[in-house]
C-alpha cells in the first residue's frame, strides 16, 4: 500500500545504494509554477504550460510487479502514482485529502460512526469516475479491493483489511466499511483500488496481465512493460481531469543499472529526471547547468539503537546488558555524538538533526535530544564509576566499556558516520568495534533470517526506518514492552528491549481513541518518556533528493509521497 | 563414439543432481531471506510473514523444500518468482533473446577478429605487429570487465558522446537497426576485447607450435603455395585447441554476462540472476543455476566430441 513503502526502500535497496540523506527543503524557485486552469501563465514571470511530449524518468530498480497488492518496492509506487489511485492520499502537511472519494469521512462530518468498540466508515465516491478502459468506478470496486486482499495468499500486508468485518454497498457510489475495532488509520486503508470487472473471475491475479499493466483510474495507463528495460505510460483519455490533464502525452520509466548511471544519463540529457540521490550526488548535480536538485524532508530517521538486554541469541528481555543497561553510559554515548558535525561534514549541511521516530505529521515530536558535549560525557561516566584504564578505555567492576557497532555493509555514508562516532566515543573512554553485516541479514526482519535486532545479538545498531502517516503501528510495535522479540515470539520490533510501564500506558491510551488531540498528547508523552530512557540516538532525518532537467516542470514536494505523486501536473518546457 | 556419448550423458545425471542439491543448500544457508524486502513496511505483521512463508513454501525444512522443488522441476514446473509471482520459465524466456542477441554478436566479433590477428601474430613472430598485439592482448586479458565497461562509458559515452550510455535501444522511438547497433557497440566491445585477448594468445601459441612441425616443411617442399600451407596445414591443426576453448564458452550465449549486462543496463539473463540474488528469489536462482550447469556439462561433452572429430588421433574408450 502506498503509505507504507517509504521504508521498503531501506531494506530492499540498501544493498545497491548508499544511504540517502539530506533534509533542507530547497524547492527551486520558479521551477514549479502552479499550473492554471486554462494553461495560461499565472503571472508574467511564469512561463506558459507546454502540453504534450514524453518525459523520461530514470529508475535504478525495476519493479518486479506493478500490482499494488503484491508490491514491496518503492519503485512500484513511483510508477503507479501515474496509474493506480485510491480513495484518499496524504498532503504535504500530513492531512488526508480525498482522491476518488468526495471527502474524508470523520466522526465530525458523520462519515464515521463508532458503536462500542466497532466502527463504520462511510465512503462516497466522486460521481462520473471511470477506469482507464471506460468502465465506471463503483462502490463494488471498494468491496472487491478488500476481498482480493483477504483472499490472495501472496499479498504484501493485510494490515487494516484484516480488521474489516463486512462492506455494504447501498448504492453505486457509497460503501460502508465495517471495522471490527477502532482502526485509526482508516483513511488510507483504500489507497489503491483494484478493478472488480477485470479481476473478479480470475482465480489468481498473479497469472494475469494486470501485474504488468494494472488497470487504474489515474492520469496515465501502462502501454508497455519491458522487463529491466522500460515502462511506458500513455495519457488516459478517461481520466477525470482529461483533456485538461495530464499535460504530458507519455512518461517513460527507463531502467538504469545504478544511481551513478542514472546521473550520467541525466547529465548527458538522455533522461529528464532521476529519483533518489545521496547528498554527495546531489551536490555533484547541482553544479551542472540546466539541472535542478529537489530536496523533500521525509519521515525516515536514521538512528542508533542500543540493546539494554544481554547481547546473545534469543536474549532474555529481563537480562541486563553489562554496559548498556547503565543509563549513564547511554547518556554519555549521546553526549559524545556530534550530530551537527556529521550533518555538516557528511551531508554537506543538508540534513536535519533527528529528534524522534515521528518527525513529520500531526503527531510529530520535535524536542531535540541533549546536545553534543564530550566534557559532560566524561563527567557523567566518571560520576557513574566508570574509571579510565591505562589504555584510556573505561571499566567498572571488571566490566570493560567495550561495545560492538553494526550497520549495513557497503554503505559509504553509514561507514563515514561510523568512523566519526568510533573516534568520538573512544575519546570519552568507550571502545567501539565495528561489526557490519549485509542489509539482507541486518534488516532481515525475522529470527530465521538471523536479524541481530530480533535475536538480540547486538550492542549498537544503526539503520533507518520511518513511521506510517498514522504513527500508531510504529510506536506500538517498536516501543511497547509487549513487543520485545523473543525466539518463541519473534514478531515484535522493540529492539532496545525498553520496558517502561508509563510508555506502555501512553501508547495504549493513544490506540484506544479516535480523538486526534488526545492521541497526539498520548504519543507526545510516550515519545518523551522514550527519549528520557536514552536507548536510541536519533542521528538525522533523511530526505528524498531527486534530480531533474530544469525544463521538466510541475514538481511539488510532498513529505509523505514520492516524487512522482503529482505526475499529472508535470510538463516539459521548450528549451 | 555413440556409446561414449551415451555414457557421458548418463554420468551427467547424478552430477547435475548433486550440483542442484549443493546450490540449493548454499542458497538456503546464506543468511537473509526473500521476506527482508517487506520488513521496512511498518504495517507488515508477523501474520503477514507467516502467510507469505507458507505461500512460498519456505516454512518447510530445507531437505523437504529441495525435494518439492526437484519434483516440480522434473515435471516441467520451474516454480514462480517470489518477487514478481510470475513463472520462472517465463522470466527466463523473456530475457533469453536479449542475452543471445548480445552474446552471439560478441561471439561472432571475437571469432572474426581473433583468428586473423592470432594467425598473423604467429606468422610474423617478433615483428612490431606481434609486439603490439602481444602487449595489447595481455593488457585486455588482465582488465576486469567492470572497469573496462565503465571506462568505455566515460570516454565514448559521456565525453565523446559517440554512443549511448546503456540500454538496448533509444526509448520512445520506433525500431531502428542503426540505433540498435549503436547500443550494441560498447557492451560488445567490453566483452569482446577481453575475450579476443585470450583467444589470440591461444591461437598464436598453437600456431607457433604447428609452424615448427616437420609436416610444414614437407608441405613447403611439395611446392604448395604459402597461403595453402598456412591455411590448410598450419591453421587447421592450430585451431584445435581454440575450438575447445570456444566450445566451452558456448554456455555464455545463454547465461549472459553478469557484470557487463549490469553496467550497460542490458535486460538479459545476467541481470535477472543478479536481481534474483539480491532478492533471495530462490526459484529464479535455482532455475538459472540448473540450466547453466546443464549447459556447461553439455558443452564440455560437445568440446570433447568435437576434439575427437578434428583430431582423429584421439580415440574414446
Amino acid at each position: 500500500m502506498k503509505r507504507t513503502w517509504r521504508t521498503g526502500l531501506v531494506a530492499a535497496a540498501a544493498t545497491a545504494i548508499v544511504a540517502t540523506a539530506c533534509g533542507a527543503s530547497t524547492t527551486p524557485s520558479g521551477a514549479s509554477p502552479a499550473p492554471t486552469a486554462a494553461g495560461k501563465p499565472a503571472a508574467a514571470a511564469t512561463p506558459a504550460i507546454t502540453r504534450g511530449g514524453a518525459a523520461i524518468v530514470a529508475i535504478w530498480q525495476f519493479p518486479a510487479t506493478l500490482s499494488p497488492h503484491y508490491a514491496n518496492q518503492t519503485v512500484t509506487q513511483i510508477v503507479n502514482y501515474g496509474v493506480v489511485e485510491g480513495l484518499a492520499q496524504t498532503a504535504d502537511s500530513g492531512e488526508y485529502v480525498p482522491i476518488l472519494a468526495k471527502s474524508i469521512p470523520t466522526v465530525t462530518n458523520g462519515g464515521v460512526t463508532v458503536t462500542g468498540t466497532k466502527m463504520d466508515v462511510k465512503w462516497e465516491l466522486k460521481p462520473g469516475i471511470k477506469w482507464s478502459d471506460g468502465t465506471p468506478l463503483t462502490s463494488a470496486d471498494i468491496k472487491f479491493t478488500w476481498e482480493i486482499w483477504m483472499k490472495d495468499p501472496k499479498v504484501n500486508t493485510r494490515t487494516g483489511f484484516d480488521q474489516i468485518e463486512a462492506i455494504d454497498t447501498p448504492n453505486e457510489l457509497t460503501a460502508v466499511v465495517k471495522y471490527k475495532m477502532i482502526y485509526a488509520p482508516y483513511p488510507l486503508n483504500f489507497s489503491d483500488l483494484m478493478p472488480k470487472h477485470l479481476l473478479e473471475k480470475e482465480a489468481d491475479v498473479s497469472k494475469t496481465d494486470y501485474v504488468r499493466r494494472p488497470l487504474g483510474t489515474g492520469p496515465f495507463k501502462v502501454v508497455e512493460f519491458k522487463t529491466d528495460d522500460s515502462i511506458t505510460l500513455e495519457k488516459n483519455p478517461n481520466y477525470r481531469d482529461a483533456p485538461e490533464k495530464p499535460y504530458l502525452d507519455k512518461v517513460i520509466f527507463k531502467s538504469t543499472p545504478s544511481v551513478q548511471a542514472a546521473m550520467a544519463q541525466l547529465k548527458a540529457g538522455e533522461v529528464h529526471a532521476v529519483w533518489n540521490l545521496t547528498a554527495d550526488q546531489a551536490v555533484d548535480l547541482e553544479k551542472v547547468q540546466g539541472l535542478v536538485v529537489q530536496s523533500v524532508p521525509g519521515p525516515t530517521v536514521e538512528r542508533i539503537e542500543m540493546n539494554t538486554a544481554q547481547n546473545k541469541e534469543g536474549t532474555d528481555p529481563n537480562s541486563k546488558h553489562p554496559v548498556l543497561s547503565d543509563m549513564e553510559v547511554r547518556k554519555a554515548l549521546l553526549y559524545a555524538t556530534p550530530k551537527q558535525q556529521i550533518i555538516d561534514k557528511i551531508f554537506f549541511g543538508k540534513a536535519k538533526e533527528g529528534t524522534s521516530p515521528v518527525s513529520q505529521g500531526w503527531a510529530a515530536y520535535k524536542v531535540p535530544q541533549e546536545g553534543y558535549d564530550p566534557k559532560k560525557a566524561n563527567e557523567t561516566l566518571d560520576k557513574a564509576g566508570w574509571a579510565k584504564g591505562a589504555d584510556g578505555i573505561r571499566a567498572k567492576g571488571g566490566v570493560r566499556a567495550s561495545l560492538t557497532y553494526a550497520t549495513t555493509t557497503g554503505d559509504a555514508t553509514r561507514e563515514k558516520v561510523q568512523q566519526v562516532l568510533v573516534d568520538e566515543w573512544k575519546a570519552v573512554g568507550i571502545e567501539v568495534r565495528i561489526q557490519n553485516q549485509p542489509s539482507s541479514v541486518l534488516l532481515a526482519g525475522s529470527c530465521t533470517g538471523k536479524d541481530p535486532r530480533k535475536l538480540g545479538t547486538f550492542d549498537l545498531l544503526q539503520y533507518a526506518s520511518s513511521p506510517g502517516i498514522d504513527p500508531h503501528a510504529t510506536v506500538f510495535q517498536r516501543y511497547h514492552s509487549k513487543n520485545i522479540p523473543t525466539l518463541a515470539n519473534c514478531a515484535g520490533q522493540n529492539y532496545t528491549r525498553v520496558k517502561v510501564p508509563e510508555i506502555d500506558k501512553a501508547i495504549d491510551e493513544a490506540g484506544a481513541t479516535l480523538d486526534l488531540e488526545k492521541r497526539k498528547a498520548a504519543y507526545q508523552t510516550a515519545l518523551k518518556l522514550l527519549n528520557d530512557q536514552v536507548v536510541i540516538i536519533w542521528l538525522y532525518d533523511r530526505a528524498d533528493l531527486d534530480g531533474r532537467q530544469e525544463i521538466m516542470r510541475g514538481w511539488e514536494p510532498n513529505a509523505w509521497q514520492r516524487f512522482s505523486w503529482n505526475i499529472q501536473n508535470w510538463w516539459l518546457a521548450k528549451k | 563414439m555413440g556409446r561414449y556419448v551415451a555414457r557421458r550423458l548418463i554420468q551427467a545425471v547424478p552430477l547435475l543432481l548433486a550440483i542442484s542439491a549443493v546450490s540449493f543448500a548454499i542458497l538456503k544457508v546464506t543468511p537473509g531471506g526473500p521476506l527482508a524486502a517487506y520488513e521496512g513496511n511498518p504495517d507488515f505483521t508477523d501474520d503477514d510473514r507467516k502467510r507469505l512463508e507458507a505461500a512460498f513454501g519456505i516454512d518447510q525444512p530445507i531437505p523437504l523444500q529441495y525435494v518439492a522443488w526437484l519434483q516440480r522441476f522434473l515435471t516441467g514446473d520451474w516454480g514462480t518468482s517470489f518477487a514478481s509471482h510470475l513463472p520462472v520459465l517465463d522470466l527466463i524466456l523473456e530475457r533469453l533473446p536479449n542475452t543471445v542477441y548480445l552474446m552471439a554478436t560478441v561471439f561472432v566479433v571475437v571469432l572474426l577478429l581473433s583468428i586473423p590477428i592470432g594467425v598473423l601474430a604467429a606468422l610474423k613472430q617478433y615483428s612490431w605487429f606481434d609486439h603490439v598485439i602481444t602487449g595489447a592482448t595481455f593488457a585486455f586479458l588482465s582488465t576486469p570487465t567492470f572497469w573496462l565497461g565503465l571506462l568505455l562509458i566515460v570516454v565514448f559515452g559521456l565525453q565523446l558522446r559517440l554512443f549511448p550510455l546503456g540500454g538496448m535501444q533509444t526509448l520512445g522511438s520506433e525500431f531502428d537497426p542503426v540505433d540498435r547497433m549503436r547500443h550494441l557497440v560498447l557492451p560488445v566491445a567490453t566483452l569482446a576485447l577481453v575475450q579476443i585477448g585470450s583467444n589470440v594468445r591461444y591461437l598464436r601459441a598453437s600456431m607457433l607450435e604447428t609452424i615448427g612441425h616437420d609436416f610444414m616443411r614437407t608441405a613447403r617442399a611439395k611446392g604448395l603455395a604459402e597461403r595453402v600451407v598456412v591455411l590448410r596445414h598450419a591453421f587447421k591443426n592450430a585451431a584445435i585447441p581454440l575450438v575447445t576453448v570456444v566450445a566451452l564458452d558456448l554456455p555464455e550465449l545463454f547465461v549472459g554476462a553478469l557484470v557487463t549486462e549490469q553496467i550497460f543496463g542490458w535486460p538479459g539473463m545476467g541481470r535477472l540472476f543478479l536481481d534474483a540474488a539480491f532478492r533471495f528469489d530462490y526459484p529464479v536462482l535455482m532455475g538459472i543455476l540448473t540450466v547453466s550447469s546443464a549447459l556447461i556439462v553439455l558443452s564440455n561433452l560437445f568440446a570433447d566430441v568435437l576434439y575427437g572429430y578434428l583430431d582423429p588421433r584421439i580415440r574414446y574408450s
